[in-house]
């Protein structure tokens, strides 16, 4: 077994590997991602997964739920670390994943994935505490600089599935069950929910038509310095995620029901209107932006006439938030099966987006997550 | 009054402000008679360090002259690790209390219109347009748990202004029933405060309004911005180290904190003493503006505290329950600043990760973290109140308008 199959067996185990192997596995993934653009082209199918925040059974729930790498091709959109009791294992396991599968996993950078950010928010201190060091912390610093922007997924198909139906959006509970279904040529206007029992009412409406434009992933959102995808190709990634500009903004921005921009109440990034988002998609060619960033309580929120979409991984939430997760999926165009979108529809402002299928699912049973103590409470709070 | 002292009050002197005259009930100079001999061999002993804290006074001006007399004065005298094993010989300036017009501007006392109180509060007024931040400190505390951050605010923003009230039962503020220490009752009374400052500014309006509150005075700004009695002039509010859901956890061991600390000092500079070694204030200079404020003359050279905390239980859950709701409901920008690690509630976290408000955590400060880091916690503040300037507030074009 090679060294890297054993580093990925022990985090798999959620068992944290030796400095100098983390060392060594931090070199090698940089020397990957340094060949990557800050758009990372990536080909469909491919299942896209919003934050994960070191709760790493949970990921091991994703995994059973989406299928293992290196059978399925994952796109991670960042905030792999803070929060969550397991950064370290968490992140280390994708990295070595994506090092031993490079074709089979992207991961791209979240707001999380910073020295400031990590300082505050666990990470730091859980290196600390695991090494007695921070020199682990340092050498994953080191490949968060080269993590790439965003990926673009060419390819996805029309459809869910292998049958002939027409299936827009298909949402399926964390046993396989199938719990909505919504066809392309029902134009329906219903909101759709969650598993049963999950008390989630996730929003997706079906859209008209058919469509292969691409889909961008990002961890954030867009920002007002940034019209197009090449604008995004042309910005020097490698350093800390920056107060401002457009790299922060693309980590820190969310979707919101105005009009235009607008300030974002977390200090950093723009909130972004509706218009904003179908102008964007138009001239870039896109059908869908999917995005993390934002907890989303019934695992997935589909906006602005499902232009944009926001998928969230990581179920519970920091142990107490009570929501479940989801993952996307997105299938591969059908030889033969689909309509590819046609120079008639280019009059729509509202392209109509590639198939969907939603994975929701709950957090790992309580047991077999060996949760650390609470913290202490302060002992003065008046 | 030997040499050294009358050279010390004279540098003290020179560099406060000509107008304001001092308020009524000052604690009295309080000096320690020291031999002078004695002083000057210390300052000959190479073996001592002389860690001259920057005045707030000499860093608020230009002036980087802090003269040698005014500098060794306020200086922490220490001596080295091996040369002196044991204390200094005798007491050190280092625990004097500092007077509230090195920060503020005027200290105003506001009757209220019932006559049923007489309101303390400090101000600093904005220029022309500035902004004006509004401070809650929390309980047992006062309105010059501010100072310092009230001077650094001014350094980095120089137009913008500082109201630091005293709260009812804290510090020189006075009214019918101090017992009553309601959050509805401390909201009311904090916008009556604001509205009397405007009338006896002769404001034709309320300036901008940044709210500012520690611990309890956090959930007072939080239920006043939500009330929205001070309207559109509110631009955000800051809260500064309270969360509900941690808080009402806390409160179980509140009497058991406060037993623990002293029920008398036998000097101001002993409580403020106290307050640094105990690590409850972590900023000596930040203490000896605030502590003072704290505490009162019982007599017999006794000094008690102004508010008895252990009175204030039956209001303690009120304070606050539903903290976090308000937060994030009210209007405005919201920025919650805490101290060392985040402890969330489930409420705040749901709304810091759907992105409804700016959360920003201290590292190396204590609870009173706008004692303990008032340079930080000024920069924040400042730069929160750019950010949610609504007159400054250049968003980009439209991405529609640009293709039209």
């Amino acid at each position: 077994m090679s060294d890297l199959d054993y580093a990925i067996s022990q985090l798999r185990s959620c068992k944290p590997i030796p400095e100098p192997a983390v060392r060594e596995l931090c070199h090698k993934a940089r020397e990957l991602l340094i060949e990557e653009s800050n758009v990372q082209i990536v080909d469909a199918p491919v299942t896209i997964c919003g934050d994960i925040h070191g709760q790493f059974h949970d990921l091991m729930e994703l995994f059973r739920v989406g299928g293992d790498v290196p059978e399925t091709n994952y796109l991670f959109m960042g905030d792999f670390v803070d929060r969550g009791f397991y950064s370290l294992e968490s992140f280390l396991l994708l990295l070595s994943l994506k090092v031993r599968y490079p074709d089979r996993i992207t991961l791209i950078r979240g707001n999380h994935e910073s020295r400031q950010i990590t300082t505050v928010y666990g990470f730091y201190d859980e290196c600390l505490r695991k090494y007695g060091s921070a020199n682990v912390w340092r050498y994953c610093c080191e490949v968060f600089d080269y993590l790439a922007l965003g990926a673009l997924v060419v390819g996805a198909g029309s459809c869910v599935g292998e049958t002939g139906d027409e299936v827009e959006v298909e949402v399926v509970g964390q046993y396989g069950e199938i719990v909505t279904r919504l066809k392309r040529t029902e134009q329906q206007q219903q909101s759709i929910g969650g598993p049963p029992g999950s008390g989630a009412t996730g929003s997706a409406r079906g859209s008209k038509g058919v469509n292969n434009g691409a889909v961008l992933c990002v961890h954030g959102g867009l920002s007002p310095l940034v019209d197009s995808i090449d604008k995004i190709r042309l910005l020097d990634r490698k350093q800390e995620v920056p107060h401002e500009g457009a790299m922060c903004d693309l980590l820190w921005s969310d979707p919101d029901e105005i009009d235009g921009w607008g300030l974002s109440p977390r200090g950093a990034g723009f909130l972004f209107g509706a218009d904003i988002v179908k102008h964007f998609n138009h001239i870039n060619n896109l059908s869908l932006i999917a995005r993390a960033h934002q907890l989303v309580m019934e695992g997935f929120k589909e906006m602005f006439d499902s232009s944009i979409v926001t998928v969230w991984s990581a179920p519970n939430y920091c142990y107490r938030c009570g929501n479940v997760a989801a993952i996307l999926e997105l299938g591969e165009e059908r030889s033969g099966g689909s309509v590819p979108w046609s120079a008639a529809d280019r009059g729509a402002v509202v392209r109509p987006g590639p198939g969907r299928r939603y994975r929701v699912f709950e957090a790992a049973p309580q047991d077999s997550r060996g949760m650390p103590a609470k913290k202490p409470v302060a002992d003065y709070f008046l | 009054m030997s040499d050294f002292q009358r050279d010390f009050l004279k540098a003290k002197l020179a560099k406060l402000p000509l107008e304001p005259p001092m308020p009524q009930n000052t604690p009295s100079l309080h000096m320690e008679m020291f031999d002078e001999a004695e002083e000057d061999e210390a300052f000959r002993d190479e073996n001592f360090h002389f860690e001259v804290p920057s005045s707030p006074v000499a860093s608020s001006s230009s002036s980087s002259s802090s003269s040698a007399s005014s500098a060794s004065s306020t200086s922490t005298i220490r001596a080295s690790l091996f040369s002196r094993p044991t204390l200094p010989r005798r007491k050190s300036t280092a625990f004097e209390p500092l007077f509230w017009n090195n920060y503020f501007s005027s200290s105003l006392y506001l009757n209220s219109p019932s006559n049923s109180a007489i309101y303390h509060a400090y101000l600093t007024p904005p220029n022309s347009s500035g902004p004006l931040f509004v401070t809650h400190h929390g309980a047992g505390s006062s309105g010059l748990s501010f100072a310092l951050v009230a001077s650094e605010i001014r350094r980095v923003l120089p137009s913008a202004g500082i109201l630091a009230i005293d709260a009812r039962g804290h510090g020189e503020t006075k009214t019918s029933d101090d017992q009553d220490l309601s959050l509805s009752t401390l909201a009311q009374d904090l916008v009556l405060m604001v509205n009397l400052t405007r009338d006896r500014s002769g404001w034709d309006k309320l300036p901008d309004l940044v709210l500012v509150g520690h611990s309890l005075g956090g959930a007072v700004v939080a239920e006043v911005a939500k009330s929205y009695a001070l309207g559109n002039s509110v631009l955000g509010y800051a809260v500064l180290d309270v969360v509900e859901g941690s808080a009402i956890d806390a409160l179980q061991s509140m009497q058991t904190y406060l037993s623990t600390r002293p029920s008398v000092f036998t000097s101001l500079s002993q409580g403020i003493e106290w307050h640094t070694r105990s690590r409850t204030i972590r900023n000596t200079m930040s203490a000896r503006v605030s502590v003072p404020a704290l505490l009162v003359d019982a007599g017999g050279g006794r000094w008690r505290w102004r508010t008895d905390l252990g009175q204030t239980q039956p209001f303690w859950e009120g304070w606050f329950v539903g903290l976090s709701k308000k937060f994030l409901e009210a209007r405005g920008g919201k920025l919650l600043v805490l101290a060392g690690t985040d402890r969330l509630d489930r409420e705040l976290m749901i709304g810091q990760m759907q992105g409804k408000y700016q959360l920003l955590v201290l590292p190396e400060v204590g609870h009173f973290l706008h004692e303990d880091a008032p340079e930080k916690t000024a920069n924040a503040l400042v730069e929160f109140y750019k950010r949610n300037d609504r007159s400054a507030l250049v968003l980009p074009p439209k991405v529609s308008d640009m293709y039209k």
